[in-house]
């Protein structure tokens, strides 16, 4: 993914594919290269990002993986664009649990495991403690609140030192009491936290 | 205490940011190329890391190609630190695009709190990666299957033979080479001598998730 010949051709060369999605910047898609590129691959699907956004290009990548998926397997070369695109590429990779490989010039397997995806690894307890944190909150009323959902206690407690650990939430005694607060990180996975899972 | 780790390139403003955004600041591990421009930067960040009256240590990687072979250079570091017991941060903006990389590898696969730094304005993003061990992805038994496939990559092991080394039976064996087979983590070959057995070969890369 991403564009720079130098990078992107001989992945074509070397990663068997059916369909082609390149994601690219503006200038990319103006370019030479990239027009001889369209002539080797009329069928080929461009998604434009700004390449120097690697927030941005991560959401586009993932989201072009999602839907590149319900058609079948994917694979990711990370190796072209510019450096921030390869960053995002690679993040997405291991987000979404898709193959990714490294061309530069020889090319080189990341180890993703495939299908491990980021909202894998929340509980269903955890979401509900996201579900129910908004800002800071007492220990008390955060693990009385999750625990009506139909949680057990002792799971609420567990799940609560689970994001801790993975540093999304911080706990903290202030006033004579425990206080609890997302992080500076918990925004950045808000979303995913969020969701409710899907059944069956 | 933290130690912050970053790639720098040849503008040491992609680091400063996060040298003086680091609370209780310990030591700063950077790693550069042996370009004249990046050695330029390098000698900018430790002027300004003794300005502040902090630690730093520079690594300058030399002419390397190889992805995992850096990644596996710095995942070393890292893991030297976090051993006594610091707490890690680590800025990938700057260095080159390898350096970078292979930076933002150990970070997924170690749990690491990544940062960038943008282009124009110097502000730090926070990249959305969480403080856990990508290996987590595996059980406990799965790890073990892999961990001793990579530590006998050079060997070749059929299910049955790989289930009287870890002395479990064959049935149980095949369950988890099946589910490592499908996380992509190991591969089943055909034997070239002899094609009714298939051998059983950690994928490219596995020595960074379980080495």
């Amino acid at each position: 993914m991403g564009f720079d010949e130098r990078h992107v051709l001989p992945s074509l060369r070397l990663l068997p594919y059916d369909r082609l999605v390149l994601v690219a910047g503006r200038e990319t898609v103006r370019s030479a290269g990239f027009r001889r590129l369209r002539a080797l691959e009329p069928a080929l699907r461009t998604v434009r990002v700004d390449p120097f956004d690697l927030m941005g290009s991560m959401e586009s990548i993932r989201e072009t993986i999602r839907s590149a998926a319900k058609d079948g397997s994917v694979r990711i070369s990370a190796s072209g664009g510019t450096k921030i695109l390869t960053n995002a590429a690679i993040l997405a990779a291991f987000q979404e649990g898709v193959e990714a490989w490294y061309c530069d010039p020889d090319p080189v397997r990341l180890p993703v495991l495939q299908g491990v995806v980021l909202d894998a690894v929340f509980s269903p307890a955890e979401r509900g403690i996201a579900r129910a944190l908004h800002g800071p909150i007492t220990h008390d009323r955060l693990v009385s609140g999750v625990a009506s959902q139909g949680f057990a206690r002792r799971t609420v407690l567990g799940a609560l030192q689970s994001l801790v650990g993975k540093g999304l939430v911080e706990i903290g005694r202030d006033g004579g009491s425990v206080w609890v607060r997302p992080s500076s990180r918990f925004a950045l996975f808000r979303d995913p936290l969020r969701q409710v899972p899907k059944k069956g | 205490m933290t130690v912050l780790f970053g790639t720098l390139g040849w503008r040491p403003q992609s680091l400063l940011p996060s040298i003086r955004s680091s609370e209780n600041l310990e030591r700063v591990v950077f790693y550069h190329s042996d370009h004249a421009k990046s050695r330029e930067a390098r000698a900018k960040v430790m002027e300004f890391c003794r300005s502040l009256g902090v630690a730093a240590n520079a690594v300058e990687v030399g002419d390397a190609f190889d992805l995992l072979h850096v990644a596996g250079q710095i995942r070393a570091d890292v893991r030297k630190e976090r051993a006594a017991s610091s707490d890690l941060r680590f800025n990938i903006a700057g260095g080159t695009r390898l350096m970078s990389s292979a930076a933002l590898l150990v970070c997924i696969l170690e749990g690491i709190p990544a940062t960038y730094v943008h282009d124009e304005t110097y502000q730090e993003i926070p990249l959305p990666l969480l403080r856990i061990s990508y290996g987590t992805g595996l059980t406990a038994k799965q790890r073990d299957v892999l961990s001793f496939l990579v530590r006998n990559r050079d060997k070749d092991f059929t299910e049955t033979a790989l289930a009287k080394a870890l002395g479990v039976h064959k049935a149980t064996m095949n369950h988890h080479v099946r589910e490592l087979e499908a996380k992509g983590a190991v591969a089943r070959l055909s034997d070239p001598t002899d094609a009714r057995r298939l051998i059983v070969k950690p994928a490219p890369g596995m020595e960074l998730l379980v080495g």
